[in-house]
């Protein structure tokens, strides 16, 4: 029985400022050391200044992983030397009083399967190393603490994860309810990390640090099992240790053992008094949190009759989802919902390509509208959808512009008609012995029109001009 | 009893290197040894207490930076880096 | 001119317009230069204090608002950060560090118009109790500059009391403000927990120290206290003391007031000279209408343990930052791996320090954290209840601040145990987060002694009512300078 526990790190980038400083908490716009104050350098004499906001964001994700959540918060000390950390000691939360980091014992579902949330803390991350230097001999170690600070919220499961693709499934998820809440913004570089710890056949737990991706996650993670595996099936013993994913090799590799003789010497930070939670602050953050994804989702196919695979697709994804609230309307929810995952969805897909799209949930609002009332073919609004999106003006100008207005003018299409009709003699005469192959004079007069005739009244019109 | 090989473990832990260890073993031990004390004091059923805050007291989120170029004022290195002593693993 | 005046007589004085700003400071200075080769109290003067005395004259000429101050010379102690000062914590560690921000204090001071006259030795990272773990040399006593002058704000205390400045800011951590003030003969003043802004007080043990003002007299703390307590956005341990006027009202007396005589600081080892002054006192408070009783704490034989037992550990990681590599001295990082770099930057710590750093990484350390570390936890907070059932029944409880008299230099530097014991009537007030405050009581022999006085916590005003009245009953000598 394979075993699998997560360990994910998100970094809270919504927020303004650092986790005990105001410098910002999304540090990549900056110069080198250019975002740091006296605090987050832990200058001597400086003292920490937690950030409300990220205690109530933390405590919103808990709640959303379905977490208790204590009533008194409190933050200790890791001590550990690395010049990534400018105090040397890393400020963090513990569970050695009683449950007193932001959130424990929760769930979230993966499909069918629940997996546990053993506990969420907030820490701060430290800064990053840039190392230069082709040889060990001539390496110069160099470090911009720009990052240091930043609010994290770790994230620790029980290992209830059987093989990779439910990890992977899982980091999905999450990253959604993530992106949902607004409180973190995953795409990012780097703003999401994970640890994992593998154990198969109820055997020791090896834990695997230094994963970049979730796609290398799911590498890593099938590895190890694989290395497991094959140790176990030779009868030779799995040791309980720490191993780094290497990514050149695609391998995972026993680090050396001195982390194992690291004793963080945990206490309680002093200069940090415990965060009274009381059940009103509670209420309030909960009557706060946006509609979670599940009851979105539901929403959308019972009041809208969306099919629940779209449902899916819409709720999910924020992007989607707030496009949908901006835009629908009882009427054309179907509509929109339809155009959100056609013929939207292809065109931004990508972060760049949505900051880019100028295609707002007015502009979609207007667009299921005209198609349900015919003012615009559904093939005329793939056009005028992607010219919205590069240039943001409004669909009647786009319409006009492009001319990809619906020909719904009876006598205009008339006239067409009787043309396709003098041109089509072989098909005019099919159809009146064959009526089901009228389609391909409908074809015809769709091609004279550039797509743009009304299907149902040229339909009407062919047939009486036929006479069938 | 604190030995020798204790204090040098713990000064590797604090990363202080520690020219004659025998001299620091006498006066620590000395200390260490007075704090023997502790175990009479029966407080074993004891609650440790804290000072408490509300989350209202706390910082607002504002992004402010620091109004100094700080790592002016500090060691600085190929522009504006901090540099660290090469790393062995 | 005269030197030996007390704050408020000196404010006084500039405002009345006797004396200017600038003879004052520059006569401190030259006090100063006379005095200090010998004493030792200053690690760097001022050089352009006597300009900015002037430019406060200008403003008290030309009509200006002018801070409360008015050009008053104060002492800091070297763990408080001044912009753009050196600021080293009597260490070699930080020879070279320049602080590039205003310790909220400091700040304060600045806007009532203070002037820093310069920064005063110490203990080296504030650990120690007579300031020869300094690395830049001990201050000596000027009772008699054989002695001790306690520590670890030896130079703060040494300052006040030789008229290099008017008054001085210190930190107490285990008595290092009023244990100084003992052996000085000055008023020493530690006040509740979370009182005064430790934003800029470079950490030894951060759970529980405070800074404390060093002044010659008790009206001049309440006169400090005014211009630098309250709530700081900056430290999140600091507590909201509703604007209080410590100064008003302070001569209301102390009759009815119950004190508690703590016995387990007046026992074994006690100088009979400490003995005979503290009894002294008490009898003069009892005439002053006070009512005394003996009380018992039980858990203070237990809190020098617990006391550095938990300031070990906090020191080891407030001081696990200075690696020298942001900031620090000069030592060139070439050739060397992290962990050989740091571990050699890092033997520029004096002995006591790496001693206190050694017991930090030991006494929390997982196999040991259940006997020492937890269990001096467990012993504050039984303290803590202790103490705070003796407030239900006394006013204030009283001690000697010291139990014996300023010894020697050099006389308890190589046995650490003793001198640990010489915090023994302190620590406890800063275990439980209570005011306490030394006043200058008795001289035996040349030698200053000082009876300390506790309140509950928040107690502030109370107490310093309570330290004047018994300041008025004694008229001490001068100091033999």
């Amino acid at each position: 029985m394979t075993m699998i526990g997560l360990e994910i790190h998100c970094q809270l980038t919504n927020l303004n400022s650092k986790l005990f400083c105001s410098c910002k908490a999304n540090y990549r716009e900056f110069e080198i050391n250019e975002n740091i104050c006296p605090i987050c350098m832990g200058l001597p004499g400086s003292l920490p200044r937690l950030n409300q906001e990220a205690i109530k964001k933390a405590t919103i994700i808990a709640m959303a992983l379905n977490c208790s959540t204590p009533e008194k918060i409190a933050f200790f000390r890791k001590n550990y030397f690395y010049p990534d950390s400018p105090k040397n000691f890393q400020t963090t939360q513990l569970n050695i009083y009683g449950d007193t980091s932001v959130g424990g014992s929760g769930s979230i579902m993966v499909g069918d399967k629940k997996i546990r949330i053993t506990r969420i803390q907030l820490e701060e991350d430290p800064g990053r190393l840039i190392y230069e230097g082709s040889s060990s001999k001539n390496q110069i170690t160099l470090v911009d603490y720009n990052r240091a600070g930043t609010p994290l919220v770790e994230i620790v499961t029980e290992p209830d994860f059987e093989t990779p693709k439910e990890v992977r499934d899982f980091l999905n998820i999450l990253s959604d309810i993530l992106t949902n809440l607004g409180v973190a913004d995953p795409s990012l570089e780097g703003a999401m990390r994970a640890d994992a710890n593998v154990s198969i056949e109820g055997g020791k737990k090896v834990e695997i640090k230094n994963i970049g991706s979730f796609h290398d996650l799911e590498k890593a993670t099938h590895f190890e099992i694989t290395r497991q595996e094959s140790l176990h099936a030779r009868d030779i013993e799995i040791i309980q240790e720490t191993r780094h994913w290497d990514d050149k090799r695609k391998i995972t590799v026993s680090s050396r053992s001195k982390e194992e003789e690291l004793d963080y010497r945990y206490f309680l930070e002093g200069d940090i008094p415990w965060i009274k939670m009381t059940s009103d602050i509670h209420e309030k953050l909960k009557s706060q949190m946006p509609e979670s994804i599940s009851s979105k989702k539901d929403r959308y196919v019972s009041k809208y009759n969306i099919p629940a695979q779209v449902a899916d697709v819409l709720s999910s994804d924020k992007y989607y989802s707030d496009l949908f609230e901006e835009s629908h309307t009882e009427s054309n929810a179907k509509e929109v919902a339809n155009i959100i995952t056609t013929e939207l969805m292809g065109l931004v897909d990508t972060r760049e390509k949505r900051e880019a799209s100028k295609f707002t949930g007015k502009h979609l609002k207007e667009l299921a509208d005209s198609i349900q009332s015919g003012k615009i073919s559904r093939n005329s609004s793939k056009n005028a959808l992607h010219e919205i999106l590069k240039t943001g003006k409004d669909l009647s100008t786009v319409i006009s512009e492009l001319d990809l207005g619906n020909v719904s003018d009876e006598s205009e299409l008339s006239a067409i008609i009787t043309q396709v009709i003098s041109e089509e003699s072989q098909a005019v005469e099919q159809a009146k012995s064959n009526p089901q192959t009228i389609n391909f004079l409908v074809g015809k007069v769709m091609q004279k029109t550039k797509g743009k005739a009304d299907p149902v009244l040229t339909l009407e019109l062919l047939k009486k001009q036929i006479g069938i | 009893m604190v030995t020798e090989e204790e204090i040098e473990h713990v000064s590797k832990l604090m990363k202080i290197e520690v020219d004659d260890h025998k001299e620091y073993v006498d006066k620590v031990h000395a200390m260490i040894d007075y704090f023997d004390i502790l175990d009479s004091a029966g407080v074993e059923s004891e609650e440790i207490s804290m000072p408490e805050i509300s989350i209202s007291e706390l910082r607002e989120d504002e992004h402010i930076p620091f109004d100094e170029k700080l790592i002016e004022k500090l060691n600085h290195y190929k522009g504006t880096y901090v540099r660290a002593p090469k790393m062995s693993s | 001119m005269n030197l030996k005046i007390s704050a408020l007589d000196y404010v006084q004085e500039v405002k009345t317009g006797n004396i200017s700003a600038e003879d004052f400071v520059s006569k401190t200075l030259e006090q100063i230069q006379n005095v200090d080769d010998k004493l030792h109290a200053f690690l760097s003067v001022n050089d352009k204090a006597v300009d900015q005395a002037r430019e406060i004259d200008k403003k008290i000429k030309s009509g200006q608002k002018v801070g409360d101050c008015f050009g008053m010379p104060i002492s800091i102690k070297d763990n408080m950060c001044i912009k753009d000062s050196k600021t080293t914590c009597a260490s070699k560690m930080l020879e070279d560090f320049v602080a590039p921000y205003d310790a909220t204090v400091i700040s304060k001071l600045k806007q009532q118009d203070a002037i820093f006259v310069g920064k005063v030795n110490m203990d080296e990272f504030a650990m120690g109790l007579t300031t020869e773990f300094s690395a830049y040399g001990p201050s000596k006593n000027p009772w008699n500059i054989d002695c001790v002058p306690g520590g670890s704000s030896g130079g703060s205390a040494v300052s006040v009391s030789a008229f290099e400045c008017v008054a001085s800011l210190g930190s107490d951590t285990g008595g290092s403000v009023r244990n100084p003030a003992s052996f000085c003969s000055t008023v020493g003043y530690k006040p509740t927990y979370g009182l005064i802004s430790r934003y800029g007080l470079i950490s030894y043990a951060n759970s529980i120290e405070q800074i404390g003002p060093l002044t010659r007299t008790v009206k001049d703390t309440a006169f400090m206290l005014n211009m630098i307590a309250g709530l700081d956005p900056n430290d999140n341990t600091t507590i909201d003391n509703q604007n209080q006027d410590y100064l008003s009202n302070i001569e209301s007396g102390i009759e009815g007031k119950k004190i508690g005589i703590i016995k387990e600081m007046m026992g074994e080892g006690i100088d009979p000279a400490v003995l005979s002054a503290t009894k002294d006192a008490i009898s003069k408070l009892e005439s002053l209408g006070a009512i005394c009783e003996e009380i018992s704490l039980d858990m203070v034989k237990y809190s020098v343990a617990a006391y550095y037992t938990i300031t070990a550990t906090e020191a080891g990681s407030n001081l696990a930052r200075y690696d020298n590599l942001r900031y620090g001295y000069d030592f060139p990082l070439e050739g060397y791996e992290f962990n050989s770099y740091i571990s050699k930057a890092r033997r520029n710590f004096g002995p006591e320090v790496t001693r206190r750093m050694i017991i930090g990484g030991f006494v929390p350390s997982a196999g040991h954290a259940g006997k020492y570390f937890l269990k001096a936890l467990k012993v504050k907070s039984k303290l803590t209840k202790e103490i705070n059932n003796a407030f239900q029944k006394f006013d204030f409880l009283i001690a000697p601040t010291v139990p014996i008299l300023p010894f020697k230099i050099g006389e308890k530097i190589d046995d650490p145990v003793s001198l640990f014991l010489v915090d023994i009537n302190t620590v406890t007030a800063n275990l439980t987060g209570k005011p306490a405050i030394s006043i200058p009581y008795a001289i035996s022999n040349g030698l200053p002694i000082g009876i300390q006085l506790i309140a509950d916590s928040n107690n502030d005003k109370s107490l310093l009512q309570a330290a004047y009245a018994l300041e008025q009953t004694v008229s001490l000598p001068e100091v033999p300078i």
